[in-house]
């Protein structure tokens, strides 16, 4: 049975971690997902404009479906800085 | 009054969210109360159906009593209607520039949460702002600056001002413009100039400038209950008009008063130009007729109470004195305008009983069964259990005689939904749950009582309890019990008490002057203050008809400890214009004041002493007929017992026999027993175990515990 | 038990606790006390256990049991009825030395039933810079008077040595004496109104209906976690002190029915006061769980019993004695407050039943300004600028975040009006607004945060000087979620020598906004500074985390975003993919555009 990881991501409940919008397979479900899927990191600064006076190393990441290129979440990160990691107990 | 001196009677209507009441005031004569339904958005047709009720009771058409009636006086919820219902004019806002989102931001937060029950509270996740009256793109910021001492730092830049008030009238469509710059309080030539150049532009416009209708520090709350002005102003005013007209129509050509949230009447002229001063009259009526009547009673100290369909509201007398709301609001929006202190909870007769699904905590209200579909046992389809129906499982209402028998309702079904819903998931008998629902909800308005009078300091052991409205007799012997209160009062108009408010106020003006002088203060420079204060409400009175034996000015000054946020409105009690001597008596009289309401320790006198504000109450003492007397007919009252019921005593005893009185058959001086029930044409009072009822020659029923 | 009287008791002692905030609102007078709502009440059971936790700052409801705890062992047989203690060491249990805790046993026939406890962030508390929040102190030793626990009422009588000494070390004492004041009143209500409570129903009824309200909120809040998936969430604040960049990393695993709290990998603790105890991260935490997890549980013990948490010693988030810790309510209590915020909402983000009571972060970094220095009227005044309780709310699965909506941990603050502020300081506001592009971009954008710009007005010593010690500068702390972004940064700058046309007249220019400042310009965050002369303060704060995509944001809602100056055109094209022009948006234009950013997401692209 379909269930919920995220807002933007589902367990197809065979097995697979996919894309809510689009349905399309990420990985295997014990898998961390944020490695399967587009990854941009890009300066705070330059993404977000003017107001985002923020310290120049700050990186904002955005993790996109393969399929639909829909944006699955977001993190704020300092270069080294590992992925936030969310996963369900399947 | 001019138009005071011919009529016989005094017509008072009140227009509520369900009824229009009456109450019909007449030399030598007793009371005469009526009710019809309301009428929104046509409320004059509730009215004069309400006043026709009452005519028939004294047995007059419309016609011959308004030929002889010398004075009306009214009170309607058509301001708070406008708000609730979003119906008023489109309105826009000009403020200083810079500042345009003062009316947005609400002070952060408080406009999020302001308005909402503890439970929504804790749940911050799913709460928002309402949509304001006055969006942004109706909002425009003009060029001047007054600074904190009234003086002006940039001059009001006409040409921009104007360009500002076409763009508003003709791009943005607006009906009404409400002003309110910065510090306008001290120095209000901005907004008049601006006013000016409006009635130049486009003089069908309504205004409200902030220096006028709330001429206090504060410039969200300034702006907030200008902008509520400006929305429901030109609604009050055609309001007002019609019904003016309408009443000349049926033969009255007298003048109309209009009741106001702090508790006083204005002409109905000059109501029209103060919409936010109508606002929750209604209750601040009840509260006034509630003081009357403790005058006519001896009573000085009162807890009124008043519970129907949807909401227990309770206001506080003491010494004679009402006490004022700090932070109004209406509808989620805040307003600052002198209004009488009325607290309530969501706790009626209609209230639906529920338990918690994950607990079987039982939970009374906040949802109302309506009057469709209404309590179960009305039998028209409604299928939640409210208190009423608890009031008809304890006996405490007769299903035969309920409304006059004009309703018939329905026990065994109501028995049958009430058992599945609640009795049985509490493993209890019907009778008991009930009667635990019962003390629940008198548990609760115990506790909202104690807000306003121990944690305020007063003890509820030195006041009398009113209980009006048509569920409050039912219950309020048992929490006036529950706060041993000397006496509880259930009084012969409390079906119509807004109404009987209403004829027994005055007609109040009320002043304000916003200047802060710290002590010592000489007391030339305060009389200084309140002459034209005087001088203007004297002249008022005076154009109204009123002799200087019926004019009386009240002085009050609003007083703080340094660097405190609390105001204390201090009444002046010592002769007026001051003089040095009596100024420390009044100090005095403040440091009172400041600890009974904040608590011993709170006053903090080594900062100094500030005025913030000097308020003057200008009353016109309206001339009513004594209220007739009934003779005393003997403490038997035997002759009045109509039957026998089984009403829950109880949790020992349970269900026990107890005789059935009608109240029109008692008179003064009847004395009850308790546990006993009586019966009025509107509702039902019930007297506990080691209580007794007394009819007074008010034909009012005080109960007293043994 | 029967369910009438424990339903009556349970209202009663809601009422007990409300009414005591009011007490010390009216006692105490202070606007931070009633406009920020800056305090706390609580009852406690007689054991120091949370029996009824009251609305107001909520990381204090566990701090202030831990000191109720602390009281109970230390003095043990000397706790006698009518007696009051106070405790604010930080390292005892308090979160800073400025938040007094007062905490009093309350007894009925002799017996002790319950405890109340409840703080005010007290006028001054004698650190080295005036206000409580110290950035120049580089200890606990300079951060002003400091107690594990003493007794300052004795059975009733104020022990007047204990009171004089601590007012001996503050500045302002007229004025601490009345916080103190306050909170021994606040204290003495909520006994009285208990002991009555105790007396109507017997120490053993009241007794059985505290301890099953408690277990009640445990089975309520153990049936949720059931409901929710078994899992682990992670998050990451970053915040900064000059140079020094501080992380609080958080992985929340929930396994059945319960829920731990892992802050491994947390930065080392600072030189400088942002960091925080063990027992303020542990508060820090049940901040936003109270309001986000337990909306509709009584917030007691029983919520308590479900959770743990690790905090490495020596970190941020569990400092090692003497290392400074003024600042941690708005410091490293802050970021615990927002990453424990970010993984609840993950997590209910995860359930079908509770997926709208996620929310982005609201206002993740407070900027504490307190002015000090002669006002208007030549009178020596401490004082925070209460716009820092303006916040700002994150968006949510089902809506925008509310601009300039406040903060989850104290869910009924406000902010003074301006009139209020001109009349306390000598300062004159030369705007105060909403602030364009400061909502974190998502589906539902953040809530906006908000600027104002203030500069000396009729000062008697020509200005006055504030500490600021703000951090949400350099990163922005309110996180967006489900593909939102977070929200603005917070921004202090310092206008130097701005030419004045004259002493008494504005140039209009300058009201209209900061690019016209013709003065030197500073971006500060940390320390003591002047606002004098020609100086201008110009605050911009951090607006809310953002929920969703960008660019799956309804184009009418930016239109109206753009008209009401919350989105700029430019942010608007960039970020959200809306072509706005005059106030209206191209359609056709705007599904190009959104389709082309898609499609250069394809490469890892931006927008
Ligand atoms: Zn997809």
């Amino acid at each position: 049975m379909k269930s919920r990881l995220s807002e933007t991501l589902s367990f197809n409940g065979r097995g697979s971690i996919v894309c809510s919008c689009c349905e399309y397979k990420i990985c295997d479900q014990d898998l961390h997902w944020k490695k399967s899927v587009i990854i941009s990191e890009e300066s705070m600064q330059d993404l977000c404009g003017d107001n985002y006076t923020v310290s120049q190393g700050l990186l904002l990441r955005r993790f996109f479906c393969p399929g639909c290129y829909a944006l699955l979440d977001t993190e704020t990160a300092i270069h080294d800085d590992p992925f936030l990691y969310d996963k369900i107990i399947k | 009054m001019e138009r005071l001196k011919g009529g016989k009677y005094i017509i008072a209507t009140d227009v509520g969210g369900t009824c229009t009441d009456t109450v019909i005031f007449a030399a030598g004569e007793g009371l005469k109360l009526g009710k019809a339904l309301s009428t929104p958005p046509n409320f004059a047709d509730g009215i004069i159906n309400s006043v026709y009720s009452a005519a028939e009771e004294i047995g007059l058409s419309l016609a011959e009593l308004f030929s002889s009636c010398r004075l009306f006086v009214h009170g309607s919820t058509v301001v708070d209607n406008a708000l609730l219902t979003r119906t008023g004019d489109r309105t826009g806002l000009i403020t200083t520039k810079g500042f345009e989102d003062t009316l947005l931001m609400t002070r952060g937060a408080y406009g999020r949460w302001g308005g909402l029950t503890e439970d929504k509270i804790k749940h911050p996740v799913a709460t928002d702002r309402p949509e304001p009256l006055v969006p942004t793109d109706r909002i425009e910021g003009v060029s001047e600056r007054v600074d904190y001492k009234g003086e002006i730092l940039l001059q009001l830049d006409e040409a921009a001002a104007e360009i500002s008030i076409r763009s508003l009238i003709e791009v943005g469509k607006v009906d009404a413009i409400a002003v309110s710059l910065l510090w306008s309080f001290f120095n209000p030539q901005h907004e008049k100039k601006i006013k000016e150049i409006i009635n130049k532009v486009s003089p069908g416009v309504y205004v409200s400038l902030s220096n006028e209708i709330a001429p206090v520090p504060g410039e969200y709350e300034r702006t907030s209950t200008t902008v509520i002005n400006a929305y429901a102003g030109s609604i009050t005013k055609n309001y007002l008009t019609s019904l003016e007209s309408q009443l000349e129509a049926e033969g009255y050509n007298g003048e109309i008063l209009v009741m106001q949230g702090y508790g006083g009447l204005l002409s109905a002229r000059e109501a029209a130009d103060r919409a936010v001063g109508m606002l929750e009259c209604g209750p601040a009526a009840g509260v006034i007729g509630s003081r009357y009547l403790g005058s006519l009673m001896g009573e000085e100290n009162i807890i009124a109470a008043d519970m129907g369909g949807t909401t227990f509201k309770v206001g506080v007398i003491q010494d004679g004195e009402l006490s004022h709301s700090r932070e109004p609001m209406v509808d989620r929006f805040h307003y600052v305008a002198p209004k009488i202190e009325v607290v309530s909870i969501g706790s009626g007769g209609g209230s639906i009983i529920s338990l918690d699904p994950r607990t079987n905590i039982p939970r009374i209200g906040p949802i109302s069964a309506g009057a469709v579909p209404g309590p179960v046992c009305y039998g028209q389809g409604g299928d939640e259990p409210t208190l009423t129906d608890v009031m008809l499982l304890i006996g405490y209402i007769d299903p035969d005689r309920f409304l006059g028998g004009s309703i018939k309702l329905d026990v065994e079904n109501t028995r049958r939904v009430f058992n599945k819903k609640i009795a049985q998931p509490l493993g209890l008998d019907i009778e008991t749950a009930a009667f635990g629902i019962y003390r629940i909800a008198a548990a609760q308005v115990t506790d909202l009582i104690h807000e306003i009078t121990v944690e305020q300091g007063l003890d509820p052991r030195d006041f009398v309890l009113h209980a009006f409205g048509g569920s409050c007799p039912l219950l309020c012997s048992m929490f006036g019990a529950e706060l041993n209160v000397k006496n509880i009062v259930v009084p012969y108009a409390a079906s119509v008490n807004c109404a009987f408010g209403l004829a027994s106020a005055d007609i109040v003006h009320e002043y304000t002057h916003t200047e802060t002088c710290s002590l010592p203060c000489s007391a030339e420079h305060i009389n200084n203050i309140f002459k034209p204060m005087v001088l203007k409400g004297h002249s008022q009175l005076l154009s109204e008809g009123f002799t200087d034996k019926k004019i009386s000015l009240e002085w009050a000054i609003d007083f703080r400890y340094g660097r405190q946020v609390h105001e204390v409105t201090t009444p002046i009690k010592v002769s007026v214009p001051l003089d040095d001597e009596n100024m420390s008596q009044l100090i005095s009289d403040f440091e009172t004041l400041y600890e009974r309401r904040y608590g011993k320790g709170s006053a903090y006198k080594e900062a100094g002493i500030e005025m913030t504000m000097f308020r003057l109450t200008a009353r016109g003492l309206v001339e009513r007929p004594n209220v007739e007397k009934s003779q005393y007919s003997g403490i038997d009252s035997k002759g009045a017992q109509i039957g026998t019921r089984n009403i829950f005593v109880d949790a020992k005893d349970g269900m026990v026999e107890a005789p059935i009185y009608d109240f029109d058959k008692l008179s003064s001086g009847n004395e009850i027993t308790g546990p006993a029930v009586i019966h009025t044409p509107i509702t039902t009072i019930v007297i506990q175990l080691d209580q007794v009822g007394k009819m007074d020659d008010l034909r009012n029923i005080l109960i007293k515990s043994i | 038990m029967d369910p009438i009287t424990f339903s009556i008791i349970r209202h009663r002692l809601f009422r007990i606790v409300d009414e005591a905030v009011i007490t010390l609102k009216h006692v105490s007078g202070s606007a931070i006390t009633n406009e920020g709502h800056d305090l706390m009440v609580s009852l406690y059971r007689a054991d120091g256990s949370l029996l009824m936790g009251g609305v107001g700052f909520l990381h204090h409801l566990t701090s202030a049991a831990e000191a109720c705890k602390s009281i109970i062992n230390k003095f043990n047989s000397d706790i006698n009825e009518n007696d009051v203690f106070l405790l604010n060491c930080p390292y005892t249990a308090a979160l800073h030395t400025s938040d007094v805790y007062l905490v009093a046993p309350i007894h009925s026939e002799g017996k002790l039933v319950a405890w109340s406890a409840c703080f005010v962030h007290v006028y001054d508390i004698g650190a080295m810079n005036p206000g409580g929040f110290s950035p120049e102190s580089l200890d606990i030793f300079t951060e002003g008077f400091s107690s594990p626990g003493l007794k300052i009422v004795d059975r009733g009588e104020i022990r007047k040595d204990v009171m004089d000494t601590l007012l001996n070390m503050v500045r302002s004492p007229e004025m601490v004496a009345l916080d103190i004041s306050s909170m021994i009143a606040c204290n003495n209500v909520a006994r009285d109104r208990m002991q009555g409570l105790v007396k109507k129903y017997g120490i053993s009824i009241v007794d059985e209906a505290c301890s099953n309200l408690i277990d009640q909120s445990e089975d309520l809040l153990r049936e949720r976690l059931l409901e929710l998936p078994d899992g682990s969430w992670e998050s990451r604040q970053y915040f900064n002190v000059k140079d020094e960049t501080y992380k609080v990393i958080l992985k929340m695993t929930k396994s059945k029915d319960t829920l731990s709290f892992d802050f491994s990998g947390s930065s080392p603790q600072s030189k400088y006061g942002i960091n925080c105890s063990k027992w303020a991260s542990w508060g820090g935490l049940f901040a936003p769980l109270f309001p986000l997890l337990c909306y509709d549980i009584t917030w007691n013990e029983g919520v308590i019993k479900p959770i743990e948490m690790k905090a490495p010693e020596g970190t941020v988030v569990n400092a090692t004695r003497p290392a400074p810790v003024s600042i941690a309510t708005v410091g490293a209590i802050q970021a615990v407050n927002n990453a424990a915020c970010t993984c609840i909402s993950k997590m209910l983000s995860a359930s079908d039943k509770y997926k709208n009571e996620a929310t982005a972060v609201w206002h993740g970094s407070h900027f504490a300004i307190f002015m000090f220095g002669k006002n208007q009227r030549s009178s020596d005044s401490i004082g925070i600028l209460t716009e820092t309780f303006g916040g700002a709310a994150g968006a949510r699965s089902i809506g925008d975040g509310v601009d300039v909506g406040g903060e989850i941990p104290n869910p009924i603050s406000r902010m003074a009006n301006v009139e209020t502020m001109e009349w306390t300081f000598p300062v004159r506001y030369l705007f105060r607004r909403r602030l364009k592009d400061s909502g974190g971009p998502g589906t539902y954008r953040g809530g906006a945060g908000a600027e104002f710009a203030i500069t000396p007005h009729d000062a008697p010593d020509g200005g006055i000087n504030y500490v600021v010690s703000g951090k949400g500068t350099s990163y922005p702390m309110s996180e967006g979620l489900a593909g939102g972004y977070p929200g603005a940064p917070s921004r202090y700058t310092w206008i130097k020598n701005q030419k004045k046309n004259s002493d008494r007249c504005l140039s209009d220019d300058l009201l209209v906004g900061s690019n016209s400042y013709e003065g030197d310009k500073e971006n500060i965050s940390w320390g003591v500074f002047p606002l004098f002369g020609n100086d201008y303060l110009h605050v911009r704060w951090n607006g809310g985390g953002g929920y969703g995509d960008p660019l799956k944001r309804d184009l009418k809602s930016l239109e109206k975003d753009v008209n009401e100056g919350l989105v700029s055109e430019n942010a608007a094209k960039e970020i959200y993919g809306a072509i706005i022009i005059n106030g209206q948006v191209d359609l056709e234009q705007s599904v190009i555009l959104r389709k082309n950013i898609l499609n250069n997401r394809v490469r890892g692209g931006g927008s």
